[in-house]
């Protein structure tokens, strides 16, 4: 074909003009092939894997919370399933729309949801569901379902949901579950928003053991968020089942014990140290923090004059009263500073300086040895062991025999107490230790702070052979022994008689039956000092503020098993006459009722031996 | 009008008619794969390649209509379709039908007309009429005028706001006068000017425009407005890699990353499924048929003829260069689609009518001369 034709015009065509097309067509050529080289070859890998990426959302598939057990079986916290409204940002395109619409159906105040979705928007990522409302009632839910197809990023979740059955009764030892925190989230990298996590008791300390392992999907999806396809990369594995050493029959029984008192009971078994009951009243519902406390229901616990929330059996501390005569015996003894027989003079009371200790006993008991000075209380007595021993052969002691730390049990936030020592007061107050202040910590007043728990470990010691085990709350857990009691066979088998005769002859009589060896000691723990005037008033005229705290730790033994029950019921008078009646019921129920005896309420009324300590 | 010459059939440029037909084949192919998305485990279609296949039906209707007659009748047709545009243009603000916030239609009841579609052809007519009239380069008044005749229309479409049809006339004209060629210092002062006034032109640009263009810089300046289409678009572009992920396999695409895949961005689900191999040889397809219109241009029997050819050239030039441009994150993104790859009713009308024009300069060549 020939390269030009001369126009009818006889004008070529423009020769500058066709080279001009033909370089750009080469141009052209050029700049996309370098082009879409860079992009696909050259990068092609990069956006391989951003395609990947945009494609495949993983999702965490949730592992089932550990079940709690009682010893015999009964679930004390279980799973439900619970339904929750997410929102998948990246798929909502209205999100006012959509939380207007959402406050519409389910009648909740739009700026709430609103607050609800800013707050959440900062810690959730654009294709993570978002949770709206947490806890969808069956109505509600199917009212969301027939409507959330036209708004698009709404997600019903389904989700576990604890659920403690006896809320109010297992509360101090199971404490509860609830949504993740930042600080949570913070400190535990496997966390995700919306999970739940043990916020106290049981459910906190063994949070590892119960929480078991989220699986991972992944899920195929196009943009609009439409799932096309999943697959599971790895399997959830569920927390393990705990079984606990609570009898949840016995918990219930000590609890309606207590009822209508602000007290604490541990009920242990001697020789494992595993917890049979452990009761602290007045309680919470477990159940109301799961789901998030409403403030002002939150408020209500929170400011609640009897506290509710504390643990009183390892989370508060209070003077032992003359339940801590056992350990001044043990460390005397074990000093070797007076023997069982050694007698004391007392008139009713003690002279130090220019100040009079008083017994109990207005009249003083006469001449008592170790075992009646147990036996009945008597004060004078332990003061003049406490000057013989000085404040700190008592603080070694006390500490040796695990006062003043915490017991190690499986709960959070335990209180160590306090047994003071010359070099503490220096140290907290920069003044010196005083004899009278030996005195009254000899009688477990002034200073002198222990746990209702700490006190049941030192009596579990006592008659296990002196071995200091760690309380325990799980059932399989080993029996985790601490330390060994500083104190010889001898002498401690003589403190655990003087026990067994305070229930026969002593301040502790409430609790004797014939069918079982039963031994204890009261205590009274002054709350306040009282006015000389007041002193000699009754529990029940006192407000009851002042009002002394109740104590009474016991050991009973039955067909070759041991426990331990200790009770403090706070401000509850003297020991023996409130807190004795509730130990005894206990035994009833750990014993089985008493032959030939009456009612252990009635036996209260009945028998008023010597008001006691 | 002379009646048909029956040779003229076998002067048909079979060529540029064969790469048209293969570069919508490949459109339509492509369609195919664009229009459907998964759902389930089924494949769902929406008809856009049926519909591209009507649309192309019609196309070849007018291409056939638009050979039969000689084009140097287009003369007498230039200025009075010029005026015709400007009127309907005109009327567009008043009495236009707003699409996506757009007002470019005109209803007339049985159809929709987009007087920008009509503007295109009046200005190629207009322009090739008065550019062949005179031989040599073009000096400022010749500039000047032709300027004043075209720049008209073109403004109006851009305000509509239709930027791409706007640009598709300016460059359209542009890419005339540079074939025609401009005098020496008239090229100077324009080298200089030209480049100066670019900027002025920012002012003018709406605030979407001007996020397009600062976009095309740093898509990651808004991720999920404009800077989305090029980031998604180069996702899937790049995945394809070297051999391409397959026919109907382009996850991109088929997931619905990609945005208005079916149409301005209908050339990435292409790169996605046939990868850098495949991209390649489309490429190669438009620089061969545009080698042939190139070549009609040179060819043709009188500078009118010529004229038309370029026009044609330039049109479907920008167009490509544009749209590739666009999607393969090199130009700003502006609306226009790639001639036979991209749906569109009146694009694809449009491009058939200009091959048709072509053709007709093409099988005309030997009429009055023949080696």
């Amino acid at each position: 074909m020939p390269k030009t034709y001369e126009s009818d015009s006889g004008q070529q065509t423009p020769r500058g003009g066709l080279i001009l097309l033909q370089a750009l067509v080469l141009g052209l050529f050029c700049l996309f092939t370098l082009r879409l080289w860079y992009l696909q070859v050259h990068r092609g890998e990069h956006f391989s894997d951003l395609a990947r990426e945009n494609q495949m959302r993983q999702a965490s598939i949730i592992a089932a919370r550990g079940m709690i057990l009682d010893r015999n079986g009964k679930a004390l916290a279980v799973n439900e399933p619970s339904f929750a409204l997410g929102l998948i940002r990246e798929d909502c395109e209205d999100v006012q729309g959509t939380l207007r619409k959402v406050a519409e159906w389910t009648g909740l105040d739009y700026q709430v949801l609103l607050d609800t979705y800013i707050r959440g928007k900062k810690r959730s990522k654009p294709f993570e569901p978002l949770v709206l409302i947490s806890n969808l009632s069956y109505e509600l839910l199917a009212k969301i379902e027939a409507n959330a197809v036209s708004w698009p990023g709404l997600e019903i979740l389904i989700r576990h949901k604890r659920y403690y059955p006896d809320g109010m009764l297992m509360a101090h030892v199971l404490g509860y579950v609830a949504e993740a925190n930042e600080e949570d989230l913070e400190k535990d990298s496997r966390l995700a928003l919306g999970d739940h996590v043990g916020k106290q008791g049981l459910e906190y300390v063994l949070e590892q053991r119960l929480r078991g392992e989220k699986g991972l999907k992944q899920i195929e999806v196009d943009a609009y968020g439409r799932e096309h396809d999943q697959h599971v990369l790895l399997e959830p594995r569920a927390g393990g089942n705990l079984k606990l050493s609570i009898d949840a029959g016995l918990q219930a029984w000590a609890a309606k014990q207590l009822e209508g008192q602000a007290g604490a009971i541990a009920v242990l078994e001697a020789d494992t140290g595993k917890v049979a009951a452990l009761v602290s009243q007045p309680s919470y519902d477990s159940n109301l923090f799961v789901l998030g406390i409403p403030p002002k229901k939150w408020k209500e616990l929170r400011d609640d004059p009897m506290h509710p929330i504390q643990n009183r059996v390892a989370q508060s501390v209070y003077p032992p009263g003359s339940t801590f005569k056992l350990l001044m015996a043990a460390a005397a003894l074990s000093e070797g500073l007076i023997k069982t027989t050694d007698t004391v003079f007392c008139s009713g009371s003690y002279r130090v300086g220019d100040h009079d200790f008083h017994c109990w006993k207005k009249g003083g008991h006469g001449s008592v040895d170790m075992r009646s000075a147990l036996v009945h209380s008597c004060d004078v007595y332990f003061y003049q062991l406490g000057e013989r021993l000085g404040i700190d052969r008592i603080n070694r002691y006390a500490l040796q025999a695990g006062f003043g730390a915490p017991t190690g049990i499986d709960l959070p936030h335990e209180r160590g107490g306090l047994i003071p020592s010359t070099a503490w007061k220096k140290r907290r107050y920069g003044e010196n230790w005083t004899r009278g202040e030996t005195l009254n910590a000899s009688i477990g007043q002034g200073s002198v702070q222990v746990s209702p728990l700490q006190l049941a470990k030192f009596v579990a010691s006592l008659v296990n052979g002196g071995r200091i085990i760690r309380p325990s709350l799980v059932l399989d857990d080993p029996v985790d022994v601490q330390a060994k009691l500083n104190l010889s066979d001898k002498d401690r088998e003589f403190i655990v008689r003087a026990m067994a005769d305070t229930v026969q002859a002593g301040t502790a009589q409430k609790l004797k039956r014939p069918d079982a060896v039963i031994g204890g000691k009261t205590g009274t723990a002054q709350v306040v000092r009282l006015a000389n005037a007041d002193i000699r008033q009754k529990t029940h005229e006192m407000a009851y503020k002042q009002r002394d705290h109740a104590w009474i730790a016991t050991w009973g033994q039955k067909d070759g098993k041991t426990y331990v029950v200790v009770c403090m019921v706070e401000h509850g008078g003297h020991g023996g006459e409130t807190a004795g009646p509730i130990v005894r019921s206990i035994y009833d129920y750990l014993f089985g009722p008493a032959p030939g005896m009456p009612k252990a309420q009635k036996a209260a009324e009945a028998a008023r031996p010597e008001v006691g300590d | 009008m002379s009646p048909i010459d029956r040779r003229l059939f076998t002067h048909i440029n079979w060529p540029l008619l064969a790469m048209v037909a293969m570069l919508f084949g490949t459109g339509v192919l492509n369609l195919y794969s664009a229009s459907g998305f998964r759902i389930g485990d089924g494949v769902s279609l929406n008809p856009f390649y049926q519909k591209q296949c009507i649309w192309g039906l019609a196309g070849l209707c007018c291409l056939v209509a638009l050979t039969v007659f000689d084009y140097r009748y287009l003369k007498h047709a230039a200025w009075p379709l010029m005026i015709v545009t400007l009127v309907l243009l005109a009327l567009v603000p008043v009495i236009g039908k707003t699409v996506y916030g757009a007002k470019r239609w005109l209803d007339f009841g049985a159809f929709s007309l987009q007087p920008s579609e009509l503007a295109k052809f009046a200005t190629l007519l207009v322009g090739a009429l008065m550019l062949s009239k005179d031989s040599g380069r073009l000096g400022w008044l010749s500039l000047l005028t032709v300027l004043a005749v075209v720049l008209p229309p073109a403004a109006m479409v851009i305000v509509q706001p239709d930027l791409g049809s706007g640009l598709n006339i300016l460059l359209l004209l542009c890419g005339m006068i540079l074939y025609r060629g401009l005098a020496g210092r008239v090229f100077k002062v324009l080298l200089v000017t030209v480049p100066a006034l670019i900027p002025c032109g920012w002012f003018f640009l709406k605030p979407y425009q001007k996020l397009r263009i600062l976009t095309l810089f740093n898509p990651e300046r808004d991720p999920l407005g404009s800077g989305y289409h090029i980031i998604q678009s180069q996702i899937a572009i790049g995945s394809g890699q070297m051999w391409g992920k397959g026919f109907l396999e382009g996850t991109q695409s088929q997931l619905r990353f990609l945005p208005e895949k079916h149409t301005d961005f209908a050339v990435a689900v292409f790169a996605e499924e046939w990868g850098f191999v495949g991209s390649i040889i489309l490429v190669a397809m438009f620089c061969v048929f545009l080698t042939l219109l190139a070549g009609v241009a040179r060819d043709a029997k009188d500078r009118f003829g010529s004229f038309l050819a370029a026009g044609v050239f330039f049109y479907f030039f920008w167009q490509i260069l544009i749209n590739m441009g666009m999607v393969l994150g090199i130009m700003p993104v502006v609306g226009i689609p790639l001639p036979f790859i991209s749906y569109g009713g009146s694009a694809t009308i449009v491009n058939f009518c200009l091959i048709g024009i072509a053709l007709n300069v093409s099988m005309r060549r030997f009429v009055f001369k023949k080696t």
